[in-house]
């Protein structure tokens, strides 16, 4: 067989070796080419050692009231209904400790432009529809007199035309 | 074949939670509270959180439950949700981690332990000065190596399973756990 070390595909032997998951036949042909492999016999070693320091981590055990918790947190989304389910699920986000930051954050810019807006000159809104309106009113009335201005030049000559007839 | 049934066993109880039994929630969550939370624990070093987002893991399967669709392993399915959680939990809260935690479980048996002068107690320091250097030499490697590792070492995954949940090839997480596991011989050699 080809060094498992040497070639990158045959590496994953090694370590299903190190993990006793390889199958009988290929840790036999494995195990062979490690007597005639210094290489080969150094990483198992090495790896074994590796395996039994990580043996050595046992994970502590889970709370007893864990399923409580859990339970109760499902029970209080079941309650919920829509809102628990599209908002709760940002419960981990709001965990995250730059969110809090940034929510402190927008709400020191919001203050800011709030307390800010009282300096800045204010045009009374009332006033300004009603001049607007005046000077639509003097045009109109501009527009009306020119309109009666030009009937009264043609008006008598259509007069005279129909007194004729 | 173990595997096989197994397989067929958890999604088909995963199908009745979907359809409404909350019994056979609970022996899914019978069977996996363990794994999960210790991957979680061995993932981010702090057990308050890693039960914080175990819960969460569990709340997401039991919401998820009107959309599942057995179209992978369940285990698969369900370290997905562990990993992405456990990732971004590390991403946003790496340096947010307090420096007591990598002391938490040495501090504590020690000071049960030395007021006992039992003849045990040189070796229970070594042996937790030990478990540290385990613990910071798993904390060092990438987050991909450490989740990689901690599924194929202490869960016993496939590596097929291992690159679904990694969203990578089978290739790419074989060459992965090389890598990672000669960096952790590399940290760990004094201890052999």
């Amino acid at each position: 067989m080809k060094c498992p070390i040497e070639t990158q595909e045959n590496a994953e032997l090694l370590l299903s070796y190190s993990a006793r998951r390889l199958n009988p036949e290929s840790t036999a042909i494995l195990e062979a080419h490690m007597e005639l492999c210094p290489a080969c016999q150094e990483f198992r070693d090495g790896q074994r050692a590796l395996w039994e320091a990580l043996d050595q981590w046992e994970a502590r055990p889970v709370s007893a009231d864990f399923d409580r918790r859990l339970y109760r947190r499902i029970e209080e989304q079941d309650r919920m209904g829509w809102w628990a389910r599209t908002f709760g699920s940002m419960r981990p986000v709001f965990l995250r400790p730059a969110l809090p930051l940034a929510a402190m954050a927008c709400l020191v810019l919001v203050a800011g432009f709030i307390i800010d807006e009282p300096r800045q000159t204010v045009v009374p809104t009332a006033e300004v529809p009603q001049v607007v309106r005046e000077v639509e009113q003097v045009e109109r009335t501009l527009e009306d007199l020119e309109m009666l201005r030009q009937f009264n030049l043609v008006a008598p000559v259509s007069n005279s035309d129909l007194s004729r007839s | 074949m173990v595997a096989v049934a197994a397989l067929e066993y958890d999604a088909e109880l995963m199908l009745r939670v979907k359809e409404g039994d909350g019994a056979s929630f609970g022996l899914l969550l019978e069977k996996y509270r363990l794994p999960v939370i210790h991957f979680l624990y061995r993932m981010v070093q702090d057990h308050g959180i890693s039960e914080e987002l175990g819960q969460e893991v569990f709340l997401r399967v039991y919401r998820s439950r009107a959309t599942y669709e057995p179209t992978a392993k369940f285990t698969t399915w369900l370290f997905r949700i562990a990993t992405h959680l456990a990732l971004n939990w590390l991403r946003d809260g790496k340096n947010e981690k307090g420096q007591e935690r990598l002391d938490d479980d040495f501090g504590q048996t020690a000071s049960r332990d030395v007021p006992d002068r039992r003849p045990t107690v040189e070796h229970s320091l070594v042996h937790q000065a030990k478990l540290e250097e385990v613990r910071r030499a798993v904390e060092l490697l990438p987050e991909k190596q450490r989740a990689a590792v901690l599924m194929h070492k202490y869960e016993e995954m496939e590596y097929s399973q291992i690159a679904a949940v990694l969203n990578c090839s089978e290739s790419a997480i074989k060459s992965l756990l090389f890598r990672a596991y000669e960096s952790l011989r590399v940290r760990l050699a004094h201890m052999a």
